[in-house]
């Protein structure tokens, strides 16, 4: 039972040219693949002539557990390879995996991530003893630049070495035990004919050593059974059209090789000229952006990619080499964040702008098609069925209700169509945030045949409309950034689909999102929207949601930290920060309890601020009312003590701003305040009084009509004068400017009178 | 990782820090022995020999002198080996100094030809100046030319390293351009053949500048051309930082007399607060602003010193959380009210979702910071 076992690494150009060579060469009765066994039926689909790169894209569900993955393929991927050479052989081909539904995928989104990858410290020491930067700079160097004689015995070293001093976990011994029966069956069937086995490197030593356990050949090992789903389950696996972009994406140890469009052009046309399209490339883009890119400096390049590559023991440039070449020559100053290619990942915010070309040189553009025969994914069926049954699958113009039952099930449909990104389906009015008191949507349907084109590419996401619509909001909610106002449309698109809860992953995202907001005014509009959906959505169903309540206490912490580090003195009051406040004061009110914020911790904040002479008064007002709204003892606060401490008369406006943005209520239900503010600003100086009118407008402005009349009220019996506070407000008096004009000419005036003496004393 | 162990050959009592050629002349001996590749004209390393001199050869007993990415140094050696200049940018503390000797310690065998950039320095510390005695009784002459590093780098084909470059003035830089591009030096004072001084092989410079004084002085764009930048950045890793902190922190301690080691969990706390500090961003991914003082790894050394020091000599125990806020005060904050400010903020706000008593200790401990 000749068994050749060929370890590789996934998408590894110089591995499919090994797999080529040794198919062709062996010409195997079988030929076995690390992939999802539940596909074996239908091999014949995946090699029906698509534009690669395509992918399985394989989705489960059950009451538990979600799990979406994707096992790409692309021209070089060995698996690729070892299925069309075997195909050409007139092989049996074969995946002998555990399919992406098993519990060992669980946390996987790429079949193909590296393996060993995940055993850090291996490739750790492998690393400084070849003293390279990372694992894809030391395998560039062993294996896909070095010469091709021995790569199989290299590849061998290499892998018994990173394996010899791993431990597999639990998920890859169940994955090589489970590969391994398939393996020592096809020897059996085979006799005396070859067998060619494609699978991780890192499972390569596995599975050798349990063939050579394995009993003697005898023609009746049986196939492993493919493991069933559980009762209750759903999921399947399907082929979708993939992308170099989403190839390039994966992050953490989801990554597999990296830079997919210098690795196609190292597989048709070789190190030397891989090395030179990309030089062409990045040129070609640096320009196209208006960069400088002058002669000299190519050639700068060229000299220092080779003088690296002979440093290196290279025969010829490498991507690494090519790169640093690149970097030398072309960035003129000091970089912000190291060069994406020294350490591994997704490139860094804040990377310099001919590096970003760079990579996206090395990323490449190519998008796959399906084969027009491949059968259609399931969500183009799921879409289909769910607009009839809704009676939505014609051109329509509609007004939904949202407060009627079977409107918002339609409704919610149609959102989930929308963010799919599929053509024909047009919201034409409806709300936009959580506060909208629109109740009624407008839409216009219109199918057409680009609809069908687009719902295969949306099929990448998931099978149904539901899934598929969570996993375009979780990329929607990685891609926000630190941008608060896309992060409050997914979750606003979030509750309009009917998206109540998301991933782990995307809450993750989330936080991190809400934790790097730069801004408070954005932020503190984030919250008031989001808290009032917890708070009270029973329409969209958002009340009491779990992902409302990360986002939350993610804001409320957010919005403490970043108004103590507010600095600046005299300035207008800023609406939006004080509001920040106000709505982390109504989070910390409302939600404290529930979601466990540290209400003892806000209040020391809110202290520092009120304090803090750097502070501006607006912010300072906001901080002390805060304080004042939330502590348990009010009396405590001495509020007399605080307004007087604070009343400076140029800032006295905007700091009060913010007292009655944030403590509106505790003011008014304080006779003893509204007594001092009378007293304070009848003390004002004419001058001092004109400079603060605008200010102390905006802040009253705060209190609705009807508490002014009672402030009014209580000022009018405060000076024993009669009326009432309804009267004083209802003047139909001239324009406060005009007041204000009249009052500085009668200043002026009296200045005059004074001057030439012809008054004296207290003017009457 | 190890850390890097200092091996002084020659024991030269009396000099404080003897050159890099010096310190390891033993390992530069053993390399030049073992080397067999091709040498770029003009050094006395091959390449390969010089790149294992930086990131170290257990097998030579070559320590690991530098912990960044070894990429860095192999563009760094070619970059000297091409005809343009190296300009090594970053932070202050992240060793561009102690790099740019030790580059031209193994390249040209010599790391003292350097010249201090700094607001005062005159094109005559760069070139040349004159002997002015012998000037005026003998004419110029080059009995009477006195040579400064450059014009020694250029005649004796030798690296010559250009210290904090951007400190100098604009005009003066620019005395560097035709030296880089046409690789000689005019002497108009001299005649004939000794009025042009043609660079030998070997000769090349390695420029270093702080990326904080960037807008000190800027460089002229002629010049930005003949060099070739590489950003070096602080250490990236935690544990590799953690560990050389550690080593550092104790290795001075002992000399300072104190017998009591650092603890690691406050060392742990230390660092990390030195890396959020230095980075603007929590272990948790919230971003923060930036201090505008320089927390590099060698301001952590020191804190740490400092931490077991005030731990010893006032208690006699190791250093705990409470000295390090009242040493931070001090070393990260130094007189700006606004980096104060900043750190108070840090320690009341990003503190408390962390677990651990030492983190709990530097939450509790807040209050110390002055004002």
């Amino acid at each position: 039972m000749p068994v050749t076992f060929i370890g590789v690494r996934h998408h590894s150009p110089a591995c499919a040219r090994l797999v080529a060579d040794t198919i062709t060469r062996l010409r195997p009765a079988y030929v076995l693949v690390e992939g999802p066994a539940d596909v074996n039926g239908r091999v014949g689909e995946l090699l029906l002539g698509h534009q690669l790169p395509v992918a399985v894209f394989s989705s489960y569900r059950d009451e538990s557990r979600r799990h979406a993955s994707w096992a790409p393929f692309c021209e070089y991927s060995p698996e690729w390879s070892a299925l069309t050479h075997g195909r050409a052989v007139g092989a049996e081909l074969r995946f002998i995996d555990l399919p992406a539904w098993h519990p060992a995928f669980e946390g996987r989104s790429n079949r193909y991530a590296d393996a060993e990858l995940r055993y850090a410290d291996v490739m750790e020491r492998l690393c400084r003893a070849f003293e390279v930067d990372n694992v894809d700079a030391l395998w560039d160097h062993l294996f896909e630049i070095a010469p091709t004689e021995g790569l199989a015995e290299r590849l061998e070293t290499y892998f018994d070495l990173v394996r010899g001093e791993s431990a597999a976990g639990d998920s890859d011994t169940a994955r090589e035990a489970y590969m391994a029966s398939g393996v020592t069956a096809a020897a059996a069937a085979a006799g005396d004919r070859h067998v060619v086995v494609v699978t991780g490197g890192f499972h390569r030593p596995a599975l050798v050593r349990a063939l050579a356990l394995s009993e003697p050949a005898s023609s009746t090992i049986p196939w492993p059974d493919i493991p069933e789903m559980p009762d209750g389950a759903m999921g399947g696996s399907f082929l979708v059209p993939y992308s170099f972009r989403r190839l390039d994406s994966f992050d953490g140890y989801q990554s597999g090789m990296p830079s997919p469009g210098y690795y196609q052009e190292l597989w048709e046309s070789g190190a030397d000229g891989a090395a030179r399209h990309l030089v062409e490339a990045v040129a070609e883009r640096l320009r196209k952006k208006r960069q400088p890119v002058s002669t000299a400096d190519l050639i700068a390049a060229r000299a220092t990619a080779e003088g690296l590559a002979t440093v290196r023991g290279h025969h010829r440039p490498g991507r690494t080499d090519v790169l640093d070449g690149l970097a030398s020559a072309l960035v003129k100053e000091a970089l912000d964040v190291p060069l994406p290619w020294a350490r591994r990942g997704t490139l860094e915010a804040g990377s310099h702008p001919v590096v970003v070309e760079m990579v996206a040189a090395l990323s490449g553009t190519r998008v796959g098609r399906l084969h027009p025969e491949t059968p259609a994914p399931p969500l183009v069926h799921d879409l289909d069925a769910e607009l009839e049954r809704a009676g939505l699958d014609g051109a329509a113009e509609l007004e939904l209700d949202l407060t009627l039952e079977g409107d918002r099930e339609r409704s919610r449909l149609l959102h989930r169509v929308r963010l799919l990104g599929v053509p024909g389906f047009q919201r034409d009015s409806g709300p936009t945030t959580g506060l909208s008191p629109v109740l009624r949507e407008r839409w216009t349907l219109r199918p057409g045949p680009e609809r069908l084109t687009a719902v295969i590419e949306a099929g990448a996401y998931g099978a149904t409309l539901a899934d598929a619509c969570a996993a375009v909001l979780a990329e929607r909610a990685a891609g926000a950034g630190r941008d608060v106002d896309a992060l409050a449309l997914v979750l606003f698109d979030a509750a309009l689909s009917g998206t109540a809860d998301v991933s782990d992953r995307t809450l993750t995202d989330i936080e991190a999102a809400v934790g790097g907001a730069p801004d408070l005014g954005p932020l503190g509009r984030m919250l008031a929207v989001v808290l009032t959906m917890w708070r009270h959505d029973g329409l969209f169903g958002t009340a009491r949601s779990a992902t409302l309540a990360t986002v939350i206490a993610a804001a409320v912490r957010r919005v403490l930290w970043l108004a103590e580090g507010v600095r600046g003195g005299e300035a207008p009051a800023d609406p939006g920060r004080i509001g920040a406040l106000a709505a982390c004061r109504d989070g910390l009110r409302h939600a404290g309890r529930a979601l466990g914020l540290d209400r003892e911790a806000a209040i020391e904040v809110a202290t520092r601020i009120s304090t803090d002479r750097e502070a501006p008064p607006d912010l300072r007002g906001a901080a002390f009312g805060f304080r004042w709204a939330l502590h348990d003892d009010p009396a405590a606060v001495e509020p007399l003590r605080g307004v007087r401490g604070a009343f400076v008369p140029r800032s006295a406006g905007d700091w009060l701003a913010g007292l009655f943005a944030v403590a509106r209520e505790e003011v008014l239900h304080s006779p003893d305040v509204i007594g001092l503010l009378d007293e304070l600003l009848s003390g004002l100086s004419p001058d001092d009084f004109l400079v603060s009118l605008p200010a102390l407008r905006q802040a009253f402005e705060y209190f609705p009509p009807r508490e002014r009349e009672t402030i009014a009220g209580q000022v009018l019996a405060r000076r024993g004068l009669a009326g009432t506070g309804r009267a004083l407000l209802r003047t139909a008096g001239p324009a406060p400017e005009v007041v204000a004009a009249g009052m500085l000419l009668d200043s002026r005036v009296d200045t005059v009178l004074r001057r030439e003496a012809l008054i004296i004393g207290d003017v009457p | 990782m190890s850390r890097t162990e200092i091996e002084v050959t020659e024991p030269a009592e009396s000099v404080q820090r003897p050159p890099a050629e010096a310190r390891f002349a033993g390992e530069l001996a053993r390399l030049r022995a073992a080397d067999s590749a091709a040498r770029p004209p003009g050094w006395a390393l091959s390449v390969q020999a010089a790149r294992r001199f930086v990131v170290g050869d257990p097998a030579l007993k070559v320590s690991r002198k530098f912990v960044g990415d070894p990429s860095l140094i192999d563009r760094a050696l070619i970059t000297l080996a091409t005809s343009r200049g190296l300009m090594l940018v970053g932070e202050p503390g992240t060793a561009k100094s102690l790099l740019s000797e030790l580059i031209a310690a193994a390249v040209s065998g010599d790391s003292t030809l350097t010249i201090q950039g700094g607001a005062a320095t005159t094109e005559d510390q760069i070139r040349y100046s004159w002997n002015y005695a012998l000037l005026v009784a003998e004419g110029p002459s080059t009995r009477s030319l006195v040579p400064a590093p450059l014009l020694r780098g250029m005649a004796e084909g030798r690296t010559v390293r250009f210290e904090e470059i951007t400190r100098c003035p604009l005009e003066v830089q620019d005395c560097l351009l035709s030296p880089l591009s046409d690789r000689v030096l005019a002497i108009p004072e001299l005649t004939g053949t000794e009025s042009m001084v043609f660079a030998r092989d070997g000769f090349n410079i390695i420029a270093t500048a702080n990326t904080r004084d960037r807008g000190v002085n800027d460089m002229s764009s002629a010049l930005k051309r003949r060099f070739n930048f590489e950003t070096v950045f602080p250490i990236a890793d935690f544990a590799t930082e953690l560990t050389l902190v550690a080593d550092e922190a104790a290795r001075l301690l002992a000399r300072s007399g104190v017998t009591a080691e650092p603890r690691r969990d406050v060392l742990e706390v230390l660092v990390t607060t030195f890396r959020e500090l230095r980075t603007g961003e929590t272990a948790r991914g919230d971003s923060m602003d930036k201090l505008s003082a320089v927390m590099s790894t060698a301001e952590a050394v020191s804190v740490a010193h400092a931490v077991g020091l005030r731990g010893w000599f006032l208690r006699g125990e190791a250093g705990n959380a409470e000295d390090i806020v009242a040493c931070l005060a001090g070393t990260a904050a130094k007189d700006n009210a606004e980096d104060l400010a900043k750190l108070r903020r840090y320690l009341a706000q990003q503190i408390t979702w962390r677990d651990g008593h030492q983190w709990r200790a530097l939450h509790q401990a807040r209050h110390l910071l002055p004002g």
